[in-house]
């Protein structure tokens, strides 16, 4: 049997990011990853690192939307770690911070904007509102029908692709070990620590560290916990590589939509379209093991918005779509931390991940060398479902 | 190089590319005319590399080339019918 100080279920950005703080701290650190690392939300998602309140936390009234502006606490300490990020790492990550817009066309969504903005001052977030000419001014792309943009100085994009498999090697340096087509499978408590099937290895760690993804609620399950994250379809779509035109993260308050162009060339468009998950044969529920089902609806929908807001991507050919399955919290905010309930077991995901990933991963890592309480954290903790875990354990 | 036993193919057809008139038939498509005339570069990567002709059925993408008719819009080559006088450039540069 080996033993491990950590075992990190799950080789996405959370868990390798978290795995490279930890093993350079000195801690002896086990990723054990079910598939390929980077394989799933982490390297299929959109890149966008957006600081700006998401329009998911508005449309769900002002009660949710002011209570998602403590998300802004983090995103403000994500910005500084995005500009360090290639510089910690030694590697090229397509890091590209030349400011965000989140665009409106009508006056109720100027308005919203306009209350946003209020929000994320209060909160130190440095947004600005301007109209639509002086966003045109700003972004020549954009077309006639933005009426008024947040402008967000720090916000861009990043390479997926790129990004969790520097972690991987930068942790694997450190000394971590990363196994992956390691499934963890009978995790379970006992005395002084924890024991788990990761693939072939049988392990005993004394910590463990839930960074599954879209499938943190199925690994809690295995230590009789209730972590209600649950698993939801996206879609993307990519054109065709063109020149550089679109330097900025575009996003939409009133619509779904989020835009930018890639390195190469080609321009990401996304913004919260679903797409279906797959059900198991059998009829019991959603199997994750299968990329959710694309929406034809929803390829539509994100184009026609994208050629409302930025025209000349009109002209370009769509390339491809894809789907990937997103992770998000009971109450769409991050969870992140120990479990009450079950001292040693923390839990690291949900929500927008990959631009709080390496964030929650340091913090995280802090927390467990440390053993400092949870400074930035406290607002993620995992804490608030214990209503529920008061019965599990 | 085309198969001519026991075929029987539409018109003939010229297509031009890059300039150059190429002979084809009606019934196929531009890959199809480029490839029997052995041109294989269909459009340059990030790094200036020729690509070409790699799924052949519209998924892939390597075969984009553009319409030369002032819009210069890209079509995939495998999925784009020959027709006479049709002029595409191979190789653009992005624009
Ligand atoms: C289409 C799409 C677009 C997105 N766009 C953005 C965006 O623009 N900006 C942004 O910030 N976020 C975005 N996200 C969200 C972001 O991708 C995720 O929040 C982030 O990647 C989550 O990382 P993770 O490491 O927590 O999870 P994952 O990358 O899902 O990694 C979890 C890993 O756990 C593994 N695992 C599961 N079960 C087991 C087991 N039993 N044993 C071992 N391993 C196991 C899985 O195989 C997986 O590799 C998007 C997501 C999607 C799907
Ligand atoms: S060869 Fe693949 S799309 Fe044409």
């Amino acid at each position: 049997m080996g033993r491990t100080d950590v075992l990190i279920v799950g080789g996405g950005l959370v868990g390798c990011a978290t795995a490279f703080h930890l093993a350079r701290a000195g801690l002896s650190v086990l990723v054990a990853e079910a598939g390929d690392v980077n394989a799933v939300a982490s390297g299929q998602n959109a890149g966008s690192l957006h600081f700006q309140m998401e329009r998911r936390f508005l449309e769900q009234g002002d009660a949710v939307m002011a209570q998602a502006a403590r998300v802004i606490r983090l995103n403000r300490r994500a910005i500084d770690e995005w500009r360090g990020l290639e510089a910690l790492l030694g590697t090229p990550l397509g890091v590209a911070m030349n400011g965000g817009l989140m665009v409106a066309e009508t006056p109720e969504q100027v308005d919203l904007l306009d209350r946003k903005a209020r929000l994320e001052e209060a909160a130190g977030m440095a947004t600005r509102l301007i109209d639509g000419g002086q966003a045109r001014d700003r972004a020549p792309y954009l077309g006639p029908q933005v009426a008024a943009a947040l402008w967000a100085p720090d916000e861009g994009h990043a390479d997926p692709k790129k990004v969790t498999p520097a972690f991987a090697a930068a942790a694997v340096h450190e000394g971590a070990r990363i196994v992956s087509h390691s499934p963890v499978r009978g995790l379970r408590k006992v005395a002084g620590g924890f024991e788990a099937q990761c693939g072939a290895l049988h392990v005993r760690a004394d910590r463990v560290v839930i960074a599954a993804g879209a499938w943190i609620a199925t690994i809690g399950a295995m230590l009789n916990l209730h972590l209600p994250v649950f698993p939801l379809g996206l879609t993307m779509n990519v054109t065709e590589r063109c020149a550089p035109f679109i330097p900025h993260l575009v996003q939409h308050v009133g619509r779904r939509l989020s835009m930018k162009q890639a390195g190469a060339g080609n321009v990401l468009i996304g913004g919260g379209w679903p797409s279906r998950l797959a059900q198991r044969a059998d009829g019991t529920g959603f199997d994750l093991s299968r990329p959710p089902a694309p929406i034809a609806g929803s390829i539509a929908g994100n184009l026609a918005a994208a050629t409302d807001i930025v025209p000349r991507v009109a002209g370009l050919n769509l390339v491809r779509t894809w789907t990937g399955t997103v992770a998000v919290s009971s109450d769409q905010l991050p969870v992140v931390g120990e479990v009450p309930r079950m001292r040693g077991v923390y839990v690291a995901g949900g929500g927008s991940a990959f631009t709080l990933g390496p964030t929650f991963a340091r913090l995280l890592a802090d927390t467990i060398v440390e053993g400092r309480d949870a400074g930035d954290l406290a607002d993620f903790s995992p804490a608030r479902y214990e209503h529920l875990n008061s019965f599990m354990g | 190089m085309r198969i001519t036993d026991q075929v029987a193919r539409g018109a003939a057809l010229t297509i031009f590319v890059d300039g150059e008139p190429i002979g084809g038939f009606a019934g196929e498509t531009v890959a199809a005319v480029m490839t029997a005339a052995g041109r294989r570069r269909f459009r340059i990567d990030a790094h200036g590399c020729a690509r070409g002709l790699y799924c052949n059925m519209g998924t892939c993408c390597e075969c984009m080339v553009r319409l030369d008719d002032g819009r210069g819009i890209a079509v995939r080559a495998c999925l784009l019918p020959a027709e006479e006088g049709l002029r595409i450039a191979t190789g653009q540069p992005l624009s």
